[in-house]
């Protein structure tokens, strides 16, 4: 579907439900892909499931979390959930009672930028009361430069880690294959092809491909019928 | 071999086995615990131990038993838990024990923060235990480095029979980069472990210790760990230049990521005319000492600037480099607060400023 606000040679991702939970290894990029369709979704003038919430579900990883982003998603009319005050900074395997009612009582869209493994889902385990099949989805973000998903096997491992540990189960994959700098579109593709390989083999979608706009530019996108997300990295280092 | 992405605490993880050292023990504290968590999956497929202990001190004296039997060993903490293993360290290098720990430092002082800093530089090259000794301090400023300087620490360690320390702050072990491994590795000529306790079968009973009762004895076994940390000093040093030549007015000495916080600062000052360079040390202990004096003492440079996510320790050791020949500012955020290349280049410019205004009242 390509509208007329995106003028650009690929499909634009969308989501369906009101819940979309952003899963997937560490160092996936999660909280960058969340960041991104955050922002895509708020500036997509098609899309009316309003307001988009972004909500940091990240209690096991200390740093580069996408509550480092908020100020600039506000801006932007997106409405950040994070925890307040010190708990800001912390990581501490708890969810605070606000944080809680915020997935409870989401109107619109709820982008949930999940912690990393099976060890950062456990957080959905005891919200998975809260979730039924008509109102959310969970995807996986999947890295293939990424020791424990290079492959198939490996996706599968962490995959099944992760429905146990959360007691939900995936509906989708997004392809996020990159090596930061290093990232060129053999990178991307053959990331495609393993998240393609993940989605057959486990019979969900593939929701979207993500990566930085200078390198899909360099892909006949044609060719290759999924919707495309392109990154504006939002969570740098500090010398970047 | 082909790159993967990895944060800086996996790719520590997986460069010790590389290393051949298949005996980790762990408590985990963050910002560190990725090693323990990729070293639990990684361990078993290589016939390692990992064994988390009950605390930081069991953790320590766990490695410092495993040393005495001549494998290689490690462990890897944050500031807090490093502080619970000081007696141990003291003891191993008493005792002439090859190990490497790797502290991933966070701010402090007491239980601090869990945010980035770099305010442990005086506990490991000063000595964070009691008595006459030293450690190698290694401080890598990226991913790759820190899998290279890990699968050093190991070499080092068997070949001075002493603990080396690596030291990151926090961002080191949190940030993702691309990393390659070296698919085989060549450990240059080591001392032979015939010191090693493997169960006396045929040959007289050995004896690992660090208790020497009789003084002149204690003495002995004292300047003969100096002798090892003069060659150390001799033979170890490690130094990285950035933009280094006679145009430079200032020179910033900064170590591990905040160097390349300094990178971009130089870059961004360099576009408008300001010629800065950076020098980083790469062993803390031994000191870069006569490498830092000799850039400092050149006619171009105005002044030494030493920036640190501390409130300023790296920066005694650098007026001691300089010997007073030139004037040595520092500029530091510490407690988790990340110096910004802005900050840094204000810093720089403030000094341009005065030296220029000093100048014409002159």
């Amino acid at each position: 579907m390509l509208t007329k606000k995106h003028p650009q040679k690929w499909n634009s991702p969308t989501v369906k439900k009101p819940i979309n939970l952003i899963v997937g290894g560490y160092g996936s990029g999660k909280s960058e892909v969340s960041v991104n369709l955050a922002r895509h979704l708020v500036l997509d003038e098609t899309f009316e499931a309003r307001p988009i919430s972004i909500l940091d579900l990240d209690i096991v990883n200390p740093y580069f979390r996408s509550r480092e982003a908020s100020a600039e998603l506000e801006k932007l009319g997106i409405l950040p959930i994070n925890p307040e005050g010190a708990q800001f900074y912390a990581d501490l395997p708890i969810i605070l009672p606000q944080i809680r009612g915020a997935i409870q009582s989401a109107q619109g869209t709820l982008i949930c930028d999940v912690g990393g493994d099976d060890v950062g889902a456990r957080v959905l385990s005891s919200l998975a009361t809260s979730f039924d099949e008509a109102t959310y989805d969970m995807y996986l973000v999947l890295n293939a430069n990424r020791p424990f998903t290079s492959d198939l096997a490996g996706c599968l491992k962490t995959i099944s880690e992760i429905e146990f540990s959360s007691r939900l189960k995936f509906t989708g994959i997004i392809s996020n294959t990159h090596l930061m700098d290093d990232t060129n579109e053999d990178v991307v593709m053959q990331g495609i092809s393993l998240s393609e390989a993940v989605c057959k083999k486990t019979g969900v979608e593939l929701l979207f491909v993500s990566a930085e706009q200078t390198i899909l530019d360099k892909i006949n996108f044609e060719t290759i019928d999924i919707p495309v997300l392109p990154l504006n990295r939002s969570l740098l280092k500090p010398w970047e | 071999m082909t790159k993967v992405l990895m944060k800086g605490n996996e790719a520590i993880a997986e460069a010790a086995i590389k290393a051949g050292a298949n005996n980790y023990f762990c408590y985990p504290i963050t910002p560190q615990t990725e090693v323990a968590e990729y070293l639990a999956k990684r361990m078993p497929e290589v016939g390692g131990v990992f064994l988390q202990g009950e605390s930081e001190l069991a953790v320590a004296n766990m490695i410092f038993g495993a040393a005495a039997t001549g494998k290689r060993v490690f462990t890897t903490s944050s500031s807090p838990g490093i502080s619970l293993m000081q007696e141990a360290i003291s003891y191993m290098a008493g005792a002439e024990l090859p190990c490497v720990i790797v502290n991933i430092m966070r701010g402090g002082p007491g239980l601090g923060g869990i945010l980035p800093a770099q305010s442990d530089y005086f506990q490991s090259v000063k000595g964070g235990g009691h008595g006459d000794y030293r450690l190698l301090v290694l401080a890598p400023s990226s991913v790759q480095e820190a899998v290279d300087l890990m699968i050093l620490s190991f070499d080092l360690a068997d070949k001075y029979r002493n603990p080396v320390m690596m030291i990151g702050d926090g961002m080191i072990g949190q940030m993702m980069e691309p990393v390659e491994f070296p698919d085989k590795i060549e450990s240059p000529d080591l001392p032979p472990k015939d010191w090693a306790i493997t169960g006396a079968k045929g040959r007289k009973p050995q004896v690992v210790r660090s208790l020497f009762l009789d003084p002149y004895k204690l003495e002995n076994s004292s300047w003969h760990l100096h002798e090892k940390y003069e060659l150390m000093k001799k033979n170890e040093v490690r130094f990285e230049k950035y933009k280094v030549t006679d145009k430079n007015e200032i020179i910033i000495i900064s170590y591990g990521t905040m160097a390349r916080i300094c990178q971009t600062a130089i870059d961004a000052v360099e576009a408008e005319g300001i010629s800065v360079g950076l020098f980083r040390p790469i062993s803390l202990f031994p000191f870069p000492q006569d490498e830092i004096y000799a850039e400092a003492i050149k006619k171009n440079i105005k002044e030494v600037l030493v920036i640190e996510m501390s409130t300023g320790q790296m920066v005694e050791d650098v007026e001691r480099a300089v010997v007073g020949k030139k004037k040595v500012s520092f500029f530091g955020r510490t407690g988790g607060v990340v110096p910004s290349p802005e900050e840094v280049i204000t810093q720089i410019k403030d000094m341009i400023r005065k030296k220029s205004k000093s100048k014409k009242k002159a």
